[in-house]
């Protein structure tokens, strides 16, 4: 039986299957063999990493039907992740190369 | 207001309190027990703090850490985390089929979830195997030694995953035991694996 929450079900993980292939272009962009430090790669890597997260949680999780006290604090989980990683990745690449 | 078909009872008995009123009431509700969300924040909290460790540790030796990573396949973890996805694909819609009453579809989704579950493990093993006869040992460089750890820890993670999927399907076996809301704490606990390793794999395969 094939219902509107199947169907949602399977676009979303046709949508995440999709951008983890994608990943594999991300990861190549440098050629991939001696890799160097690059922020474009790095910065895209952790966002999407962090939007394959939130849908998983959305949807997978039913987040999306849950009070908004859950939401919120999924939300905010994945904010603080984002910019916690980003924050850390740029202050030491530059702390490093000062 | 985000709706859902779903009945207000919280009865451990009622296998069916997303849908036994159908489509008239439809309510907003926590998937699962409220205390298996708590964990899942805590876990999610804690592995950021071991990501955050990793990354400013990676900051302060960037070319070592690239060039051990330069060792590890892409294309394996992106098998690896296509086949998490399938799991929680599967898992999600084995929530949904005991929502449905469809007690014999939901068991067959939580058995394939298993399957797939178990082909991460044996392709993670093979990729450690393979690293380990490399020479890349836990102790082989600082990389390889967070490499281990996440994966390991995150791999502690998914056997404890075979143990609650095991309950899942106990639960699906008997009509006396079906629980709805035991059956979504087990998907939250399976698809948390999931989110897990969507962050372990940016952070070890593709960032730079």
């Amino acid at each position: 039986m094939t219902t509107g929450s199947d169907k949602r079900l399977l676009a979303a993980w046709l949508i995440l299957s999709g951008i983890t292939v994608a990943q594999l272009g991300v990861g190549s962009l440098d050629g991939g063999d001696a890799l160097r430090p690059n922020a474009a790669i790095t910065s895209a890597a952790i966002a999407i990493a962090l939007v394959k997260v939130r849908v998983i949680l959305r949807e997978f999780m039913e987040v999306r039907h849950a009070p908004a006290l859950l939401c919120r604090l999924t939300d905010l989980w994945v904010a603080f992740a984002g910019v916690s990683l980003l924050g850390c990745y740029f202050f030491g690449m530059a702390a490093s190369a000062g | 207001m985000t709706s859902v078909a779903r009945a207000p009872s919280r009865s451990s008995g009622d296998p069916t309190r997303a849908g036994a009123r159908g489509t008239a009431e439809r309510v907003q509700f926590v998937p699962g027990q409220p205390d298996m969300w708590a964990f899942v924040l805590f876990e999610a909290l804690v592995f950021t703090s071991y990501f955050l460790v990793y990354v400013v540790c990676r900051t302060r030796n960037p070319d070592l850490f690239l060039s051990s990573q330069a060792h590890l396949s892409l294309r394996v973890g992106v098998f690896n985390t296509l086949v998490l996805l399938a799991s929680s694909w599967s898992m999600a819609r084995c929530v949904q089929a005991a929502r449905e009453r469809s007690f014999r579809a939901a068991s067959n989704h939580a058995f394939l979830t298993m399957l797939f579950g178990f082909a991460f493990l044996v392709s993670k093993v093979l990729e450690w195997a393979s690293e380990i006869e490399q020479g890349f040992g836990f102790t082989a460089d600082e990389f390889f030694s967070f490499y281990y750890f996440l994966t390991a820890i995150h791999f502690l993670h998914l056997l404890i995953g075979f143990v609650v999927l095991g309950i899942a399907v106990h639960q699906l076996s008997s009509p006396a035991r079906r629980s709805q809301e035991a059956i979504e704490t087990c998907a939250t606990y399976w698809h948390t694996i999931d989110f897990l390793w969507v962050l372990i794999f940016a952070l070890l395969y593709v960032m730079r």
